[in-house]
């Protein structure tokens, strides 16, 4: 499992901030090995409610960091206080927070704060690319690990559902093996195959 | 005078008011003078000791289920003498309280997973474990002589226990797409069951070790009657053992299906097989620089029912000589074209049973319906999607007509509607439909019982005639004896009014899978109303819009619904909307979400997200405690 620390900084305010020592907020830690963001959205329901409240609370009284709060073309859906309701113990079930259609959550974590925002895949995809710009690349390794989830993949297999929010008749798994055998079989008695390896 | 009783019996299925009339003619023949010695027998026997006698010629499980509810005697009768019992999911009771119902149950057929388990929908190790089932026939059901567990996990400890337990009284062994054991299992079965006359583990999953199982069976058996093991890997059987015990069991040996066997590998067994009907599986290797490497196969001169894996157009002529004895053809797993199909049918004509792909066409579904009069099933599977056909089967011909034949449409369902009017069960997925094309299968298919549509969600497939509200109505009220309904469409398919319809319309429906329909949660307000689906039991939704308030509201609506699958829904952000059907005795359980690597067509590995699950079922037996990590249980 990846150990590094998957972050957005997206106004490079971290350059600006090494002067002002922040307090690396805790539990930044415990979202190491996160490797794709929908599982940093799964993260916000394992955290202990009592640890976002008490950095919350910094982040809204900035002593010495800056924090300036994002503004991302977005209307946040959900505020805070929802955050600290949603059970701990309980993990949201995925694809479920679709208040408009079309779009799902993307939370966001910054400088101590979270948000979460409705966003559609295309507008995700946006934020992440603006964010890699202006992010500096010093750590080439975080670009990969951010495991941005890639544009095709996003549009159509988005939790397995089209960008209608459909999901793809299944197959029969009896008929999914026979069809992958007549491959198979086509392919070796093509012609071009050479029959004597 | 107990044969008068016995036939009263054998009426259609009646209420516990019916049996009023019962127990009076019960009563009129004890007491009647008795023919041969015209003595009046000097005590009359009670009625309720009769009813012991009479109960074991109940047998439809309706009819029994009434009858138990008579009083305590008529439950007793009932509880003595059910031989079988089906449970649709294993988890709906406890092994305990099944031996303490039913102590001389002579066959038990389970089902574990849900039936999305056949599309790789549902974890491996979902549940539905055997073991404690397996256990209890061991302890308390002595008179255990068939078992048939569908979709379940089986261990070869479990095999071995049932084994020993059992011995040679063991008839039939069904391991019906189980997964979990090994041939080290199945020999402990065979070595044990000496006299074992069904054995089938048709699409099960385990791991091979050796032939030593069917060698076994080669060595001791002559009882064998069905030996299925259909859709299985098994690379180490040797074809001589399968000869022996034809050899062997000719006098009984009717069903044999088999994996991928070189059918060339056969030739002594097909010989051997004097008696055999049925036969699917091996597998054909067509040569084109040997066209006559089939010529010396011959057939086993009662075969009626035929299925050959990998059948090429250049083999499909060794069935023309006896292809009209054939009342069941099973080309799911061959390589024939449309024009192949129609060549084949055609020499068909006494066909019960056909199973293919939809590579059939308009074109095969219309010599279907010219020449097989008696077709009573047909089964359309989903061969490769359209995007792998060559071009000369797409496009359009001199005059424009898009419409080759090669794909299944309205047009050959309808030719299918007015040909094969003894129809009972039809599958089909479909590329293109209509509403009128459902009204004509309303309207001429009275036989229908099970009725399964499946439209296919290519993007480029413009499906002008929607939503199909109309038409499924029409469809529904033309059906009577509908009991089982499937209709997977997609966005746009069938309106909220459509779903409404397809409550009002089904007295009779016991079961339905639901893909795509509706447009808002009022589409589940309308099919839940009052008098909306009185008899369904069982119901599967996926891909719908609904949310989860709905769907646990409709469910408190429907009167007889026992079990509920759903895929694809509006979730609450906990699950916690689904507490509105929260009542005792109802299991609610959550499939997480997950993400899955897979192979797509192409062989390409993704990680596929599987939306979550919602299964809720009745249950005696209280909460799973055997749940893995993927399956939450809500209290």
């Amino acid at each position: 499992m990846s150990k590094v620390t998957t972050e957005l900084d997206f106004f490079g305010l971290e350059k600006k901030q090494t002067n002002n020592a922040p307090n690396k907020p805790k539990f930044k830690k415990l979202l190491d090995r996160r490797r794709s963001f929908r599982e940093i959205q799964g993260a916000i329901s394992k955290m202990d409610p009592e640890i976002i409240k008490s950095l919350l609370a910094t982040g809204a009284n900035p002593s010495e960091t800056s924090t300036r709060s994002l503004s991302v073309p977005s209307t946040p859906k959900e505020d805070h206080q929802r955050i600290l309701i949603s059970p701990v113990h309980a993990p949201l079930t995925r694809p479920s927070t679709e208040l408009v259609s079309g779009t799902v959550p993307m939370t966001i974590f910054y400088n101590g704060t979270v948000s979460v925002f409705q966003v559609s895949p295309n507008k995700a995809e946006d934020i992440m690319k603006v964010a890699m710009e202006t992010s500096p690349k010093k750590d080439k390794s975080m670009e990969k690990h951010l495991s941005v989830i890639p544009p095709t993949t996003l549009r159509t297999k988005l939790f397995g559902q089209n960008i209608d929010g459909d999901l793809p008749i299944a197959r029969r798994k009896s008929l999914q093996r026979f069809l992958e055998k007549r491959k198979e079989r086509v392919v070796s008695t093509s012609p071009y195959f050479p029959t004597w390896a | 005078a107990y044969s008068n009783l016995c036939l009263l019996l054998l009426l259609p299925p009646f209420t516990v008011l019916d049996f009023n009339p019962l127990l009076d003619e019960t009563n009129r023949i004890l007491t009647m003078e008795d023919p041969d010695n015209k003595k009046l027998r000097s005590t009359p026997r009670n009625a309720d000791d009769v009813i012991s006698l009479v109960m074991p010629y109940v047998t439809d499980p309706k009819d029994r289920e009434s009858a138990s509810l008579v009083n305590r005697t008529w439950l007793r009768a009932d509880s003595e003498t059910r031989y079988h019992v089906t449970m649709a999911l294993c988890y709906a009771s406890a092994p305990d309280r099944l031996s303490a119902r039913f102590p001389n149950l002579r066959s038990l057929k389970l089902k574990g997973k849900p039936r999305a388990a056949m599309f790789n929908l549902i974890p491996d190790n979902w549940g539905g474990f055997v073991t404690p089932w397996v256990n209890e026939i061991a302890l308390s059901l002595r008179r255990i002589r068939s078992v048939h567990f569908r979709r379940m996990i089986v261990r070869d400890l479990d095999l071995d226990v049932l084994a020993r337990a059992r011995g040679d009284e063991l008839e039939v062994l069904k391991l019906d797409k189980c997964l979990g054991f090994s041939t080290d299992g199945l020999l402990s079965v065979v070595k044990h069951c000496r006299k074992i006359k069904t054995l089938l583990m048709d699409d099960s999953s385990f791991l091979e070790k050796d032939g030593k199982w069917l060698h076994e069976l080669a060595l001791h058996n002559t009882s064998l009657e069905v030996l299925n093991f259909y859709m299985t890997e098994f690379t180490k059987l040797s074809p001589r053992d399968l000869e022996t015990i034809a050899r062997n069991c000719h006098r009984s040996l009717v069903s044999v299906k088999v994996g991928d066997v070189e059918v060339l590998e056969l030739l002594g067994f097909f010989k051997a097989a004097v008696n055999l009907e049925e036969f699917c599986g091996g597998a054909l290797d067509e040569d084109p620089e040997t066209p006559d490497k089939y010529i010396k196969l011959t057939f086993p001169p009662k075969l009626s029912r035929l299925g050959l894996t990998y059948l090429g157009a250049n083999e499909m002529p060794i069935l023309f000589p006896f292809a009209a004895q054939l009342r069941k053809l099973d080309l799911i797993y061959a390589f024939l074209e449309t024009n192949d199909h129609c060549k084949l049918i055609q020499k068909c004509p006494n066909l019960e049973v056909l199973e293919t792909r939809n590579v059939i066409g308009d074109k095969g579904l219309e010599v279907l319906a010219k020449c097989c009069k008696k077709l009573k099933r047909l089964r359309i599977e989903r061969g490769a999607d359209e995007e792998e056909m060559d071009d000369e089967r797409r496009g359009a011909d001199e005059d424009g007509n898009e419409d080759l034949g090669y794909l299944v449409t309205q047009r050959g369902l309808t030719a299918l509607a007015h040909g094969c009017k003894e129809l009972e069960y039809m599958a089909v997925y479909v590329t293109d439909i209509t509403n009128e094309c459902l009204r004509t299968i309303g309207a001429y298919l009275k036989n229908l019982r099970d009725f399964r549509l499946v439209l296919l969600d290519q993007e480029e497939r413009i499906v002008a005639d929607l939503p199909l509200d109309k038409g499924v109505r029409s469809l529904l009220m033309g059906c009577e004896k509908l009991r089982r309904f499937a209709f997977y469409l997609r966005p746009g398919g069938l309106t909220d009014v459509g779903l409404g319809y397809i409550g009002q319309y089904s007295p009779n429906v016991r079961w339905m899978l639901l893909g795509y329909v509706g447009e808002t949660d009022e589409g589940l307000v309308e099919f839940s109303r009052e008098g909306c689906c009185p008899k369904l039991q069982k119901l599967e939704m996926r891909g719908c819009c609904f949310s989860e308030r709905a769907i646990a509201a409709a469910v408190m609506k429907l009167p007889s619904l026992r079990y509920l699958w759903v895929q694809g829904y509006r979730a609450s952000e906990t699950g916690q909307d689904l507490r509105v059907m929260s009542r005792p005795y109802w299991n609610i359980e959550l499939i997480q979400a997950r993400r899955v690597p897979e192979a797509d067509e192409m062989g390409e590995v993704s990680e596929v997200e599987h939306p979550a699950h919602i299964l809720a079922y009745y249950s005696l037996a209280g909460q799973r405690t055997d749940c893995p990590p993927t399956v939450r249980v809500l209290d």
